[in-house]
């Protein structure tokens, strides 16, 4: 089933080439402004549940602030250990200077 | 899971110790400073090599092996940044002297890694932070320690255990599933290469790596045990970063050589920080943590002074 695209941020709020935190109901996302456009993933990570928006980014890749994991945010793919799982991405676009989400 | 686990650096953040606009520009990360400070490293091995090879026939080779291990023992302290990518942008890089740092101290990159999450995670958690060197209860215990005789056994024990394809119960905790197989793959692979070594050795009949490495790790690496025990051991058994850490003020050669983790306390809290910018995050943060001003041998007395206080 398809899920409905729902505005998320306004494009001028991202922070430039770096990560974002947004709340959407309960759920904690993290917007990435990236040479690629923008990528939208879960904020939490999935080895040891700090927050990756507080995390180094650069280019495509977010990496953790605890434990230096890493992931590229175009697909969610585990780049560097301790995070071996990828991590949950959501389909995004930009329309009318929004960031929306499939979620 | 909906929330973040509360993290040092979210409570730093919290607290208004640094701001997200410092924590950003202080995250920054760029290969020039990794690569100068290489670069002057192996010009420092380098020199620490020809003082061995010219005292070769002399005593002077002794304190000349000295100086060369510690130097070579140090090399755990690159191989901690780099297991932070926070020596180099370029993360391969990391990962490459990582390796290379790993071989030359018996201390495989991969198994380090996920010991070193857990340490992070539950530092100074007596039974859940496998890297903690517990508090010596005695002056012999102190200099047991410090002879670094407990430290090679457990290394020597545990890459001979994974080697033979086993994990023991804690390192199963922080090395995930998926994962085994490499720890495994790893520790064979560094085993065959001392192997290797070893028997080029008897090949060639030239036996000089016994003099320039193997030796001098083992006169140097009571060096290590001495800096790493100013790191935590005599600071409180408790998950406030503020507390169970300690930095100490160092002069600027000892700071070269651990690539600045003397800045210890700081890095635990914002563990992305590259090693080049922690004196930067240390004057942002010096309120907040325990600094020793009196260095290593200030650390030490500390800890001296605590055993002494026990046993009276």
């Amino acid at each position: 089933m398809s899920r409905d695209w729902r505005d998320l941020i306004a494009v001028t709020e991202l922070e430039e080439n770096w990560v974002t935190r947004v709340d959407l109901g309960p759920r904690k996302l993290a917007v990435y402004d990236t040479p690629s456009g923008v990528h939208v993933s879960l904020a939490l990570c999935n080895h040891g549940g700090a927050d990756l928006c507080d995390g180094y980014f650069d280019g495509h890749v977010i990496e953790c602030p605890l434990h230096q994991g890493a992931f590229d945010v175009r697909d969610g793919r585990a780049v560097s250990a301790p995070a071996t799982r990828p991590m949950k991405v959501f389909e995004a676009r930009v329309r009318d200077g929004m960031v929306q989400v499939r979620a | 899971m909906t929330n973040a686990i509360v993290t040092p650096l979210t409570q730093a953040l919290a607290e208004g110790k640094l701001t997200r606009a410092e924590l950003k520009e202080l995250m920054q990360r760029s290969n020039g400073p990794g690569l100068v400070h290489l670069a002057l490293w192996l010009l420092l091995l380098a020199t620490t090599t020809t003082l061995v090879v010219l005292a070769w026939n002399s005593w002077l080779i002794w304190p000349a092996m000295f100086v060369q291990g510690v130097v070579l023992v140090h090399h755990f302290s690159l191989q901690h940044e780099c297991v932070h990518y926070t020596v180099f942008r370029t993360r391969w890089l990391n990962d490459l002297v990582g390796q290379v740092c790993g071989y030359i101290i018996l201390l495989p990159h991969r198994f380090f890694r996920y010991e070193h999450c857990d340490h992070h995670t539950y530092t100074q958690v007596t039974g859940q932070d496998p890297e903690q060197v517990p508090m010596p209860e005695t002056i012999w215990q102190y200099l047991l320690y410090l002879s670094a005789l407990p430290y090679w056994k457990t290394k020597f024990t545990e890459v001979f255990r994974h080697a033979m394809g086993r994990l023991s119960e804690t390192e199963k905790g922080f090395i995930p599933k998926v994962e085994h197989a490499a720890v495994y793959r790893d520790a064979r692979m560094m085993l065959g290469f001392y192997a290797a070594v070893i028997l080029g050795m008897a090949l060639t009949g030239w036996w000089g790596l016994i003099w320039l490495w193997f030796i001098p790790l083992l006169l140097g690496e009571p060096v290590m045990r001495f800096i790493r025990m100013t790191e935590h051991v005599g600071r409180p058994t408790v998950p406030q970063m503020h507390e169970n850490t300690r930095t100490s003020l160092v002069s600027l050669p000892l700071r070269f050589l651990c690539w600045n983790m003397n800045y210890h306390a700081e890095h635990h809290y914002v563990a992305s920080v590259p090693f080049h910018r922690l004196p930067v995050l240390h004057e942002k943060l010096r309120d907040h943590i325990f600094v020793e001003k009196g260095g290593y041998l200030g650390a030490h007395r500390d800890i001296l002074r605590q055993i002494f206080a026990r046993q009276a």
